[in-house]
This record gives C-alpha cells, structure tokens and sequence, in this order.
C-alpha cells in the first residue's frame, strides 16, 4: 500500500552527531515508524536560513522536524542560534497562514529511539489533521492576500 | 592530484551520476524492491547507469564503482545501503583508488533508515526517493581538496591512573612529547587503593611502580600534579590546554619522606594514595600545554551505596568491598580468625552487584536520577579474590556470597570460582527482585548482623546467614568529570560513562578526531583492559601524529567573493571564535572589506551561511542550493 | 612466485581476523610494511562468517568487510592468504624468521578475476562448512560471497578432474598440478592474532557426540540467522521444519572438567542472547529458552541487551544440562536439574543450539617459542601491564590467542599490541641505525 496522496511528506532535518545516529538506532532496533519520513543529515540546522523552511512548505513538504542535538550540540551556542531562527520562522508562518505545529525543534540523542519515533507520530497527527500546507483555514485577510500572490 | 580534480570538474564534462544498490544481502532487498528500484534510479535525469550489488561493501561491490569511474562512465557516485555512519568512507576511499576525488560522492541510507524500518511498497517508495535526493545532491557536488593540518609530536594524557601511565609510557616510546596531568599529588589512581590483583595476583603497588618508573626516568614525559584542565581549545595536532596548578589541599598534605630522591631515586609507593613522581606546586598557577591529541584516562569511583541501601552508614559493620581491600590489605597477615579494629570476624556475607545491573522498577535511582543498569565486570572476581584470600589466611572465618550472576568471564577467574568452592565459601544465589536483608540480629545467632535471603539455589528456601561483617561489591561509576565533558564537549553514552564512535570500528575514539579514550572513563575495566585500552589509544595517537600532519575533511566554509557585501553578518554569526574575518582587499582598484574563512578554525557548522544577506558564504560539501535540490527530489510526486 | 622466495617486512601479522586485521592496519596506518599470513583461503576469520554482533546487531559482514577492504587496498600491507605457518623463529640478528607453506589452491592467484565461471560450471557439490555444512558448494569456487581476495579454491579431494572448469576459465587459471611452496618471510616484529576454534562436539558423549539430528553448534546457528545463509531462513535441518521450539544449551564444552575444558569460553552467553532475540525477529511464535549456569553480560551494554531479552520473552532457565537425547519426530529431548523446583526435568525442544566452547586456534609448539598457560592459550610476562606481550622479546599477541575475548575487547587489544611492536621496531630500528 503506498503513502496516499495527501497524506503528505515530512521533512526531518538531523544533525550528523545526534539525531542521525538515533534515527540509526531506530533502524537497528527494527521499530517500524511511517515511510513518508525523509531524513536530511546535516551538521548544523543553524545552517537553514528562514525563507529555507517556507520554500520547503511552498514545494509541499508538509511537515518538518528539526532534529537537533539540544543543549548537547557539539558547535556551541548553535542550538541557541537555531532556536531563534525557528522563532522567526514561526513568525513568518503566521504571517502566511501556515499552522506553525507543521514546524517543530526538537532534540534527539543517538539512543532516543522511543523519543524519535514520537515525534515522527506526532506530526503524522498534526499533518494528518492539516492536510497539505497552505490547506489551513485561513483568515478571510490572509487568503485574499494569498490569492492575490497567486 | 590535478588529475583528480579534472576528472570531475572539467567544466565541459557534464555530471554522470553512477547509482550503486546494495542488497546487503537480504537486509535490503527483502523489504525493498532492489531491481525495480534500480531500473527507476537509471532514470533519474543526471544519472549515466544504477548497478545493484550483494554487498556493495565487498571487493567486487567496490570494484563495480571502480570500473565505471575509470572508464569515465560515471563522475559522481551515489551508493544507497546501509548507514554512512558504516561505509561512507569505504566508498570514499574506492572513488580515491579508482583516480577519482573523494569527495564527489553522496551516500542514501535505505536500510537503517528505509528496510529496517518500513517494509512493502512504502518502502521501495522511499528508497527511491532518498536515491533521487542524493543523486540530485550529486549533481551539484564539486571535487574537495582536504585540509592538511602540520601536527605537534606531542600528547596530553588526563590522568595519571595506571590506563593513563601506560598511554604516556606508550606514546613516550614512539617518540612523542607527553604531558601527563594528574589531579591529585600521586599516580596510580584507584589501583593504588588495591592490595594484589586478581585473579593472578600481582602486588598493585608493583604495578603502579613499574610504569611510574619508566614515567619517571622518561625525558619524554613531563608530569603535572594537582593540575586541573581549565582551558580547551583547537584542533587536531594543535590543541591548546589550559592548565590550573595547585598546592595539594590539607588534607592531601604529602609528608616529605613520600617525597620521591633527587636525581634517579626510587619512587615510592604509598598505600592508598600511589606514587608521587615529582615536586609538587608550591604556589597556585596557569599553564599552557600546546599538543597533537588528548587522551582522556580521567578513570572511574566506586559506586557509594544509599544511605540504608544493605544497612550502608547505618550498621557500621557494613562496608564497601575496596574498603574491605584496604582493611584486609592492614590486617595481620594471617591467623585463625580476620581481626578488624580488634573485633574477630568469624563470619562475612559478602554482596555482589550492589550499584551495578540495576532494573527500572526494583532498584532506586541515585539523587540525579540515574540507575546503573550495567555490570561492573570487575566486581565478581574481586570478590572471589578476597573471599579466597580471606579463606586460606583466616580458615576460622566463613564467607558467604550472595550474587545473581557469577561473572568470572576473563582468564583464570573461573578458576577463582573454583577455587573459593574448594575454599568452601558459601554461595547463595538471589534474585533481583528479592535481594537479601541486612539486619540487626536478634542476638541469637551470636554475630551483630544476620543476612536473610531467598536462596535460589536450594529452591527459594528463605536462609538466614549470621555476619560480623557485610561487605558490599560496589560497582563502577565514572569519575565526576562534567568540567571536562562541558569544556571539551566530550559525548556522554546512557550510563555516563564517555561514549565511543563505534564499539568495533572506531572502540577507543571520540567523534572529535584527535580525542582518545583510555580505560575505565569508558567503561568498567580490569586492570589488563584498561592498559589494552590505553596501548590502544595511544596506537591511534600514533597513527595520526606520526606523519607531522593531519589530514582534515573539507567541509568548511568559504566565501564567493564576488557575491560578498563585506556586511560582516557571518563574523557575528560565527560560533568559533576567529574562524571568520574581515579583510580588506582590491576589487577594480577599489580597497573593499570581503570575509575570509580561516579553515582550520572553522568548525562548518554553517551559522555564517543563514546569516549571510547575499548567499555568498557556503559550507563546502553541503551548500544549500544542495540541499534546496534534495527538497526538491522529496517532494517530487515520482513514485518508484 | 618462486620456491623459497624470501620477502621481507617490518612486520608479521600471523592470521588475517578481526584482531589480525586490526593490528595490521594499526601497524600500517604508522607507516610500516606488514605482512599478513591467513591460513583460510579468505581474510575475515570468524567474524566474518557470523550473523550479527551483539550488543548494537550490526551485521557482522558491514563492520569486518571495511576493515578487509581497507587492509587489501592499504598500500603498507600484504596479504598472503591460504598459507600455513610452520615455523617462527628469531634469527641470530633478532629478527624474526617465518617459514610459511603456501597450499596450491590449483588456481593460478594473478590470473584468477573471480568471476566464478569455474564455480557455476562445476559438476561436483561439496559439503560447504562456511555455510555450517547446511548447503553446498562446488568443488572449485570462491570461498563465500564476501571473501578476501575474490580467488576461487579448489578442494582437491572432491575434484573428479573432469577439466571443466578449465574449459570454461576465461583466463587458464586453474592449474591442477600446482605445488606447495615455501617462503621465508623476514620482519623485525610479529603479531600472533590466530584465534579460537570450536570445542569439538564429539567430546561429549551426554549431549550426542555430534551425532543427534537437530543438535547444532552456536556457529551452524549463525549461518542459520545470516541474511546469505544456507535457507535464507532459519529452519530445522533435518526434516527443513520451522522450529516452535529452540533450546540454548550454555557451557557445552567450557566450565566442564569432564571435556578438559575448566575456563569459562566467556563469549557464549553473549552471542545466545543474540542469536535468541534473532531468532525471537525470525520465528515470533516460537518459544526461546536458554539453559545457562551463569549469564555473563559483563561488557559494555551487554547487561542491557540482556534485559532486553528477557523483556523479549525469551526463557532463561538456571540449569546445567545433563543429558540430550534424540526425541520423536526429529525432536530433542533436553534432561535437565532444576534449580527452582528439584529435581530432574525432561523437556523437547524442536531444535537445540550448543553454546560451544572455544579452544585455542593454533597451537605454538614445535613452531615457535612462545609459551601457552595451562589452558593452552598464549601466555605472557606481563600480563596486566602488556596483556600482548609474549615471552620471546619482539613477538605479541593478540585475540582469541591470548585468552577469549568477544569482538571488542579483540580489536583493542590488537591495537595495543599494534602498539607495542611499534614501539619495538622503533627501537630495533634505532639499534640497527646504530650499527649501521
């Protein structure tokens, strides 16, 4: 049975010391978790600028995890940098009318399985609920705006 | 290398993306369609041929690659099998073999993360879709130069345990500088606290002495007492450490005839504490070691049993096994019955896996909240040891035990199991479950103590065993070295102890190249592990500083300088301090600010590429419009 | 290559495993020539032939296959495979003198591009003991998928001469008269990493002397666990019946003074918790138990992978077995004490394991001066501080050689004996500096 149309892509961005190896971990321990998941191994997310995760949503990514190494990240001060730029990108969701859940930072250890696939479970839900990005209910100012680009 | 670098970036010679399957032999392709995978993947547009292999990892796996990229038929690669964590640089090193540049190379990990995980069309869906993605990064991949770092012949060893002293002594030998830093006054570490090892029986203090003396007489190495790591920073081959030197504390005052001879005097070993192998600071102070790599032998501490845990600090007639070491060590030698403190102990129940091989649920977490889940490995035969020891020098004094497990794994420690049966030491086996009680007896059984246990052994029979003492075999925890773990960023695995890249690939290396791991920071150890440890540790040193260089993966950032403004928002962003800086330079005549990337300091985190207004500073190896094209493969609705 | 060629190195890796390998690579990583002398036909040694390894499972062939490859291709080390070592000496001058008998292979090694034409031509099946002798190979033909060179091998006691594989080899590769030759290979130091093998089952008269159906080694049982095995599932071998029930059987020739073998194999217990929560993914119905003495999970995350099992549902059952019996329907019949309730119990199994002990791989007497302890392994002077070191000055140890060991604790201690023939040719090399 394939992904149905629809249910959409989640984009997992996961950094080379932590959160790749968990996912790894995943996999070695054989814990079955939805195959719309694509995993991007990056060293840093911090390397994303913001108009990066709106473009992934223009092109119908429908959800995506930055899995990051947390407190534990080995540049410091990157994680404090990330979590400011996902904030702005909050912003700039909003702005657009995109349901910021379809955006989550968090942190995965190499041996987080159980935490890992939660997350995965989790935006499952959320972009189950959502649909593609951009299908969100839109305020009546918002969507005019959105048709207007259009 | 000119020809390396023109086979893929001949300008006239558009991308061919060779596509390389691996079935690893079943563990993909029973759940991912291999063939069909392979016919979609040649496909893909850039793609010049997709081969599929049994294991892409063999010889002629390898050699598939090889032949394609020097009939020229291919000049980007793209393997999808396992994770890269395993073989991106087995392939690596085939594209280097076959002419081509390492580097041109992007891994798909399908079975980690595609066949172990999902199963059916799902699956084989994904794979492709990883394959395009990387493929689509292959396109835009450019052949990288590595970085060549000079390296200092020189090491630095935390710790002066004896897994630090064999490092030291090792390296020494192959002809490196060492400094060897030690926190308190003495060397030697917790084997000082040891009477003779098991299961052979070696005196400790011989031990410690052998390799203090080599240390001593080494002009190699130098030795710094009662130092603490304050300052970290650098690279491989150039490390920089900041040292704090300090007199000992009072309580660590160390009485003058310790002090080891002029000139090339005996050290001397003192019991409990170890060898002093130099002056110590006089006065606080800073120093600077400048080095090549950094082995870590920062050792372990006995597990301390819970306020009440088998009547630990309440019942004074409880103690911990290496206190017991130390008193039998004191001791008179020998009589009928063991007299400690002038009390006769007729009878001593001694109880294993006390902080070690804890279970969520039956046993309670430490005041952080951890538990040991681990075995101590060493604790089985250090019991028997001094069970046996017990047996033969006082035949008056009984030992029981009372153990799960017996792990007497290692050579010639099942013959101290044998050997204390035909002591006629008791064993009583529990479960965890219904571990035994420590109590206050009653005064009929003539001892202060009376140990109950449902022993497995005679079919959960409940025995009560009568003791004048209680010895508790506690388990290893890591020394307390968060300092350390925060100043140099050390990985930290679930039971806290340092965590290794990969137990067999890479067992005595950190993921920082240049930091090494030697012996019980790692894991608990024996004394002959822990010195395998450190030769092994010290044999990777070797391989890396032997040269005068290092050789560096280029992944680091760089700047386009025609797109640069001169804005200066990457200095700001950038997390290493020093790895970017404005410069002034001439464009048109014009003396114009650009940035420029000082790439042994840059840790290609990529903070400088978000911040950076006209897209002029990337991340070699992983530019975004590298990873704006994987998106794009992601989210193509192409099915496999 | 001629007879009695003399080739000379910085140093001899006598066996081409895992703890072989790793000391070779070591070696060679420092820039120094080595030499790699590996009595099989393939480098990889035990490990190579395994499933997966505990405690991470990854699969055997992807964490040794890097290691071959790196040191077939490693431009310091020379890898002589299919060669026997006879003798090991030093010589007058301190160097160490190595005579090796190369077996024919009856296949000429530069002309051979393993292309396997002499193998699906063959007419004669073999009895295939890399594949647990489950399955079967031909007579002439590299040795299993992923082995180290890719020369196919010829079995000369099988061969019927029918000049087939001849015919067919693209390159008049196979050679039926080859000899035997001799090299001398000169090196200032050695390394002996030459392993374990299997206690023989025919010792053991209680368990069936090898001969009960459905009685197998923990070895067969890997071959039976790995994706390229002999069913490419795991199945009873003498009727090809899915097992619902699978014994382990631990201390099956260790911890038993009545096979000569006292120690303890100290792998076993690790490598059947591992095959069991293989087989508990293989077969998910079918019942798991594990009749042990003592489990010894004593390394790192090995008490966890443990827990593991037993969250599994696997059955650890505390008990020495007694007696295996042939049972009906191929079934056997496992008698055992038990420690829980008293008394014997009888219970069939449809297929049980033998978690074997494991004997010294190479036996140093009459070949080389090296001293074995009285469990016949390598023994040395210093054992604590220089585990490697033996006590002929110049020739370490490492491995299975000097004591067992799983996979881990192999790999560092090859390193460190890596070290420490470094550290000897460094001053060997200063002292011929010197009298040069």
């Amino acid at each position: 049975m394939g992904a149905p149309a629809g249910e959409g892509k989640i984009l997992i961005l996961a950094t080379e010391s932590c959160a790749y190896p968990g996912a790894d971990a995943v996999g070695q321990a054989h814990i079955t978790y939805p195959a719309n998941t694509y995993i991007l191994k990056v060293k840093a997310p911090v390397l994303f600028p913001e108009e990066f995760y709106l473009r992934c949503f223009d092109k119908g990514i429908s959800g995506i995890i930055v899995m990051s190494c947390g407190v534990e990240c080995p540049y410091e001060g990157a994680y404090e940098a990330l979590a400011k730029r996902i904030d702005r990108v909050y912003q700039l969701m909003k702005q657009r009318g995109l349901d910021i859940r379809r955006l989550r930072l968090t942190s995965i250890c190499t041996v987080c399985t159980r935490a890992f696939v939660n997350e995965v479970k989790q935006m499952q839900e959320v972009i189950r609920e959502l649909g593609p990005p951009g299908s969100e209910t839109k305020t009546s100012e918002e969507a005019a705006a959105a048709a207007e680009s259009a | 290398m000119e020809e390396k670098r023109n086979l893929a970036s001949d300008g006239s010679d558009a991308p061919r993306v060779g596509i390389y399957i691996c079935h690893c032999g079943g563990n993909i392709s029973d759940h991912v369609d291999v063939e069909v995978l392979c016919e979609k993947a040649e496909k893909i547009p850039g793609v010049a041929v997709a081969r599929r292999n049994m294991f892409m990892c063999s010889d002629p796996g390898q050699e598939l690659i090889m032949e394609d990229i020097r009939s020229g038929k291919v000049n980007r690669i793209v393997v999808a099998s396992c994770s890269p964590s395993l073989h991106e640089m087995t392939f690596r090193s085939a594209l280097e073999r076959a002419g081509a540049n390492p580097y041109v190379y992007e891994h798909a990990n399908i079975r980690e993360q595609v066949s172990w995980v999902h199963h059916g069309e799902p699956a084989t869906e994904k794979a492709f879709q990883l394959i395009s993605a990387a493929a689509a990064k292959a396109r835009l991949l450019e052949p990288l130069e590595p970085l060549r770092v000079e390296a200092r012949r020189h090491a630095t060893v935390i710790g002066a345990g004896i897994a630090g002293l064999r490092a030291a002594v090792d390296l020494a030998d192959r002809g490196f500088q060492v400094a060897l830093l030690e926190k308190t006054p003495f060397a030697g570490g917790r084997v000082a606290r040891l009477d003779r090892l098991a299961p052979t029986g070696e005196a400790a203090s011989e031990a410690i002495l052998s390799l203090a003396r080599r240390v001593m007489e080494h002009p190699a190495i130098t030795f710094y007492p009662c130092a603490q790591v304050v300052g970290f920073d650098g690279y491989v081959g150039n490390f920089s450490l900041e040292l704090q030197v300090e007199p000992p504390a009072a309580e660590d005052a160390v009485p003058p005839s310790n002090l080891p001879p002029a000139g090339d005097g005996e050290p001397v070993f003192v019991p409990s504490r170890g060898v002093l192998l130099g002056p110590l600071p006089t006065e606080k102070g800073r120093i600077q070691v400048e080095t090549g790599v950094v082995v870590l032998a920062t050792g372990f501490k006995p597990y301390t049993p819970r306020k009440g845990e088998y009547g630990y600090g309440e019942l004074p007639e409880v103690m911990t096994l290496p206190q017991f070491i130390e008193a039998l060590r004191d001791a008179q030698a020998d009589g009928s019955v063991l007299m400690l403190s002038g009390r006769p102990i007729r009878s001593i129940a001694m109880i294993h896996c006390v902080g070690s091989r804890q279970i969520p649920g039956i046993h309670e977490e430490d005041a952080s909240g951890y538990l040991n889940e681990y075995c101590s490995r060493t604790c089985c035969s250090a019991t028997l040891f001094a069970a046996n020891q017990v047996r033969t020098r006082y035949p008056e004094t009984r030992v029981f035990e009372f153990y799960r497990d017996i792990r007497a794994y290692g050579r010639g420690q099942e013959e101290l199991y044998q050997e204390a049966a035909r002591n006629k030491v008791l064993f009583l086996r529990f479960e965890p479950e219904d571990p035994p009680r420590v109590e206050r007896s009653d005064g009929s059984s003539g001892t202060p103590l009376v140990v109950r246990v449902k022993d497995a052994l005679t079919f959960g029979e409940e025995v009560q065993v009568p003791a004048d003492l209680v010895v508790l075999a506690v388990g290893m925890e890591p020394t307390g070295i968060q300092d350390l773990v925060d100043l140099m960023k050390l990985p930290v695995g679930a039971d806290r102890f340092l965590l290794e890249v990969h137990p067999k690939l890479r067992p005595v290396e950190l993921a920082t190249t240049g930091l090494l791991l030697a012996g019980t920071c790692q894991a608990p150890m024996d004394v002959s592990e822990a010195c395998n440890a450190a030769s092994a540790a010290a044999s990777k040193a070797a391989s890396l500083l032997a040269k005068g260089y290092v050789q560096l993966d280029p992944f680091v950032a760089e700047v386009d300088m025609e797109k640069c403004q001169g804005t200066g928002s990457c200095v700001e962003a950038c997390l290493a301090d020093g790895a970017i800086e404005l410069v002034d330079v001439v464009v048109n005549g014009e003396t114009v600010r650009r940035a420029r990337v000082v790439q042994a300091l840059c840790l290609g985190c990529g903070a400088c590429v978000a911040a950076c207004p006209s897209g002029a500073i990337q991340v070699k190896g992983s530019t975004l419009a590298q990873f704006e094209a994987m998106v794009d493969a992601i989210a193509s609705h192409e099915a496999a | 290559m001629g007879i009695n060629q003399t080739l000379s190195y910085d140093a001899l890796v006598v066996g081409g495993g895992i703890a072989g390998l790793q000391a070779a690579l070591d070696l060679a990583d420092q820039d120094y020539s080595v030499a790699v002398v590996e009595r099989d036909a393939s480098i990889g040694g035990t490990m190579i032939r395994l499933s997966k390894v505990f405690p991470t499972l990854d699969c055997a062939s992807c964490i040794t296959t890097p290691k071959m490859a790196a040191a077939a291709h490693h431009p310091k080390i020379t890898i002589l495979t299919y060669c026997e070592l006879e003798s090991m000496e030093k010589d007058g001058q301190g160097r160490v003198r190595a005579v090796v008998r190369k077996k024919p292979r009856y296949v000429d090694e530069d002309k051979c591009i393993g292309c396997r034409q002499c193998e699906y031509h063959c007419p004669v099946y073999v009895p295939d003991p890399d594949q647990g002798n489950f399955a079967a190979r031909k007579a002439i033909c590299v040795p299993f998928s992923n082995a180290v060179p890719q020369i196919a091998v010829m079995d000369p006691d099988h061969c019927m001469l029918c000049g087939t594989c001849a015919k067919v080899c693209p390159t008049g590769a196979v050679v039926y008269d080859q000899k035997p030759e001799t090299l001398i290979i000169e090196a200032l130091t050695a390394v002996v990493a030459t392993g374990f093998s299997v206690t023989p089952l025919e010792d053991k008269a209680q368990y069936g002397s090898g001969t009960i159906p459905n009685v197998i080694t923990g070895l067969q049982m890997e071959r039976l666990l790995a994706p390229h095995g002999p069913y490419n599932r795991v199945l009873r071998p003498s009727d090809g019946m899915e097992p619902d029930s699978i014994a382990f059987v631990q201390c099956a020739g260790s911890r038993d003074k009545s096979m000569g073998i006292p120690y303890c194999s100290r792998i076993c217990c690790m490598y059947a918790i591992k095959q069991a929560m293989l087989l508990s993914g293989a077969l998910p119905l079918a019942d798991i138990t594990i009749y042990y003495m003592d489990i010894r999970a004593f390394g790192k995350g090995y008490e966890q992978f443990f827990q593991n099992a037993q969250a599994m549902g696997i059955q650890f059952v505390k008990a020495k077995v007694a007696l295996i019996e042939p049972g009906e329907d191929g079934s056997v019949t496992v008698r055992y004490e038990d420690q829980m309730s008293g008394g014997t119990t009888q219970v069939s199994h449809d297929l049980v394991v033998l978690s074997s002990g494991k004997v010294p791989g190479w036996n140093p007497q009459g070949r080389c001066p090296l001293t074995v302890g009285p469990d016949g392994f390598i023994s040395g002077p210093e054992p604590k501080l220089a585990p490697t070191r033996t006590v002929e000055e110049g020739i370490f140890a490492a491995g299975a050689a000097v004591g067992l060991k799983d996979i881990v604790d192999s790999i560092a201690e090859a390193s460190a004996a890596a070290m420490h023939a470094a550290n000897y040719l460094e001053s060997r090399k200063k002292g011929l500096g010197a009298v040069a």
